[in-house]
């Protein structure tokens, strides 16, 4: 394995043993590879000046770098202005190991040997990469063996990395497929800890629903920096996707104005939703419900309600589905039934069988604890939420929701990051 | 009914409100120069120099102000803290040094907020063997598990036992001629006592943890360039309230102990200075003060430490991680808790002596950092159009170069001496 850290700086010679300048910098361009090949190499002569130079021309990195002809024949190398400078721009800068789901900082960038060719194929995070910085690799490896312990590399593969610049546009969307492979909620607290600019470049590239289900996952100070950086358009788009009770959320918490004009802009199903649900206030179950369920009337059968699940749009929007709720004409609640007894139910019974005039429910108005006292009492993966005047069924409250009070899914909030927040 | 009550607010009150919203990073850093060791800087240069050093305080509050503003600007443009950037720019060997650096003078610090909190017992005969251990132990678990926002509260308020300074003021009535000469004309003893209190009163009004801290909670809060003339009022603000108090502190024990050539050398002679007001009550009084200003400073210094060496290197941090996810940052954090309150526990370990020399080895190793800030503010590539204007760099430059020269007179003192 040879290491970035070590060419550095270093000679390089020609065939015929001349020094034609010292290491700056290395290039790649196909960063969306698993292990990109080096393009060029930037070479400091002597005077001071640069020059760039095709990385096929190498002969050998290590130990020596040397090029496999003479310095006359040197070919420069045309860049085209989406190079990745590995010393400028991965070296000490901070990445998303999409791997271990985490933020690291770059300490070293692992270059290995292919069939003639040079490629990068990770880069060090590790405690022996910040030694080897320091020049102290020597004496941690003595160290290591008189006191027998291991010395453990910590190297993430390039195809797990996911650089987080945001000032090339090419190499923002690599990072950005790389980061969309893990779940919304592990990118919402990388993105946490990142510098505001950079996460907001990063977020606004996702496609909306992508960038819908991380805000959910997000902090305010991270969904208001995104939205504010956006147009109202794609915000109101956003906000769609989002599930009505968040999309609430966050906009009971922008200014009037705002949020007057996103609403405004937003389809009219989901504004008329969202509309309501902004009238309840936020500890309450109608501020902490969504207006997303599964119904079906109360005259099918199993077998028809299994197929309405399966076929109509509405159905297959609703994220959270463990219970079928059955609904009168007047959209009033006959009864419920879980997705497990009616998988398991013979496919002609009548829905009817399940019918209960005495479903455990709230009211838009019940307080969020009561709310959760319930849904605990009763073991409810969900609670229906029932106006008292119409008896209409408005919605539920999903157990996560509910138990915010007590633990806050979205914990992190809460906490003061650096003291001062 | 969130709406109404929004509507219904007149402009100026929003705008007040506003205003509130804003104003915090700089007003807490700069009310953090009055913590343990500072008090007993001051208080100590008071009444061993009367108004000798009141100059310097003048300067270093320009000073402070020019290199806060720095630090808030940095955060404000790249939205990273100073530990990140310097990282980044200039890699792992000089980020290392800066960071040894912040670590020793951070930990200087926190043990001379311990030996703050064993002063403020022994001032009630508490032995520092019962009150630094509890404070220690409890101060670790505000940190790890408590609501930070409360506690600070209840800090903040204790604090403001110090403000009681300022009343004094017009009780022991100082001799403002004196004052507005002093200020005008500095003067500067070439002894190594004077060379030494002088660069304490520096170091502990312009620290490298309120540069760190100051630069990562404003790109915390996400302030951009266009809220930015806001923390800038707030940095410029704070610096000069933190420093009015420090003066009246100096001011206050000039008054009442230089001019009876009593010496301060531990908190009972301290105290004495706020008797004039507060008779009897005086030591209880100093004592909360004290108490205050550590608990508040031991409940932000360790971490704000352990966070910057977690950046810096990529060790997974926060008090939201696991300890098994974050074994280094808890493993830090807690050391630094551990190690301060020992070394206090030293038997006779002398208190005062110690809150002042951590100062002067906070001022001692601030020009590299300084240096480093200077460079990053400068920097097109990292600051845009936001680079340094030219006086800031110069006033930047000048209070770099004091401190410089006065540690080198220091060491060079009984030579300087000599030849004179």
């Amino acid at each position: 394995m040879i290491y970035l850290s070590n060419l550095l700086n270093q000679k390089v010679w020609d065939s015929f043993g001349h020094v034609v300048g010292h290491v700056d910098d290395i290039l790649v361009s196909h960063t969306d590879q698993a292990m990109p090949p080096i393009d060029a190499i930037l070479l400091k002569k002597s005077k001071g000046d640069l020059r760039l130079i095709k990385g096929e021309l190498i002969a050998t990195l290590w130990p020596t770098i040397a090029l496999s002809v003479d310095q006359r024949e040197l070919t420069n190398y045309e860049p085209h202005g989406h190079e990745l400078h590995l010393k400028q721009r991965v070296l000490d800068q901070q990445i998303v190991d999409t791997e271990g789901k985490r933020l690291v900082r770059v300490n070293d960038v692992v270059i290995a040997r292919k069939n003639q060719q040079f490629l990068v194929t990770g880069v060090d995070v590790g405690v022996r990469g910040l030694l080897r910085r320091l020049g102290l690799d020597t004496a941690a490896k003595f160290l290591a063996k008189t006191f027998n312990f291991k010395l453990t590399s910590q190297i993430i593969a390039w195809e797990d990395v996911a650089s987080i610049e945001h000032d090339d546009p090419l190499r923002l969307k690599v990072s950005q497929e790389r980061l969309v492979q893990m779940e919304p909620v592990d990118i919402a607290a990388i993105l946490d800890d990142l510098d505001h600019h950079t996460s907001k470049a990063l977020l606004q590239g996702f496609d909306d629903e992508i960038l819908a289900d991380t805000l959910e996952q997000s902090s305010f100070e991270v969904q208001q920096a995104v939205l504010a950086a956006m147009d109202p358009e794609r915000a109101a788009d956003v906000l769609e996707e989002m599930d009505p009770d968040e999309a609430a959320d966050l906009l009971a918490e922008l200014d009037d104005e705002r949020s007057e004009q996103l609403l405004s802009l937003m389809e009219d199903e989901d504004e008329i939703e969202i509309r309501q649900l902004l009238a309840y206030p936020e500890n309450s179950a109608g501020g902490i419900m969504t207006t997303e369920f599964a119904w079906v009337p109360g005259e099918f059968n199993v077998e028809q309600a299994l197929n309405h699940l399966r076929t109509s749009e509405e159905a297959k929007e609703d994220e959270f589905m463990y219970y079928l709720y059955i609904l009168d004409n007047e959209e009033r609640l006959e009864g419920v039934v879980s997705l497990r007894d009616l998988v398991t139910a013979p496919l002609e019974k009548p829905l009817q069988d399940w019918a209960d005039d005495d479903v455990v429910h709230v009211e838009p108005l019940t307080h969020q604890n009561e709310t959760a006292y319930l849904v605990a009492k009763y073991d409810l993966m969900a609670i229906p939420v029932i106006d008292p005047e119409t008896h209409k069924m408005l919605g539920i409250v999903t157990v996560d929701d509910a138990l915010d009070t007590v633990l806050p899914t979205a914990w992190k909030k809460r906490i003061p990051r650096f003291a001062g927040k | 009914m969130k709406d109404t009550i929004k509507k219904n607010r007149p402009v100026w009150l929003s705008k007040f409100l506003f205003l509130l919203s804003i104003l915090g990073p700089g007003l807490i850093t700069a009310s953090a120069d009055n913590d343990a060791p500072g008090i007993a800087t001051y208080s100590v240069a008071g009444a061993t120099y009367g108004y000798k050093l009141i100059w310097v305080i003048l300067v270093i509050t320009i000073g402070e102000v020019v290199i806060l503003e720095m630090a808030a600007r940095m955060g404000a443009v790249t939205g990273k803290g100073t530990a990140d950037l310097i990282r980044e720019r200039f890699g792992v060997k000089i980020s290392t040094l800066a960071m040894l650096l912040l670590i020793i003078a951070n930990l200087a610090t926190t043990i001379a907020q311990f030996a703050g909190v064993a002063a403020a017992g022994e001032l009630f005969g508490i032995s520092r063997y019962i009150s630094v251990p509890i404070a220690a132990v409890v101060m670790t678990f505000i940190v790890l598990k408590a609501e930070y926002k409360y506690v600070e509260r209840v800090l903040l308020v204790l604090c403001l036992a110090s403000l009681s300074y300022v009343v004094a003021v017009f009780t022991v009535k100082p001799d403002w001629a004196a004052i507005g000469q002093a200020l005008i004309r500095p003067q500067i003893e070439l002894t190594g006592d004077f060379l030494v209190t002088m660069l304490a009163v520096i170091g502990t009004t312009i620290t490298p943890w309120a540069i760190y801290y100051l630069q990562a909670s404003v790109a915390d809060r996400g302030v951009d360039m266009k809220e930015y003339k806001y923390t800038r009022l707030d940095v410029s603000f704070g610096s000069a309230w933190g420093n009015v108090i420090s003066a009246f502190i100096l001011i206050v024990t000039a008054a009442t102990l230089y001019v009876n050539g009593v010496a301060v050398n531990d908190a009972k002679d301290a105290a004495m200075a706020l008797q004039p007001l507060a008779g009897e009550a005086s030591s209880i009084l100093f004592s909360v003060g004290l108490l205050g200003a550590s608990l508040l400073a031991v409940s932000v210094l360790p971490l704000a430490t352990t966070y910057a060496f977690c950046e810096a290197y990529g060790f997974e941090r926060g008090l939201n991680r696991k300890v098994k996810e974050a074994p280094v940052f808890y493993g830090m954090l807690i050391a630094i808790m551990a190690i301060s309150s020992l070394v206090v526990l030293i038997p006779n370990a002398p208190l005062f002596q110690m809150m002042i020399l951590s100062q002067t080895l906070n001022a001692m190793l601030l020009p590299v950092l300084l240096i480093l800030v200077l460079k990053l503010a400068n920097s097109r590539e990292i600051m845009g159009k936001y680079t340094n204007s030219k006086l800031t760099n110069i006033l930047a430059i000048g209070i770099t170069l004091l401190i410089v020269v006065v540690t080198i007179a220091l060491f060079f003192e009984p030579l300087l001496n000599k030849i004179f």
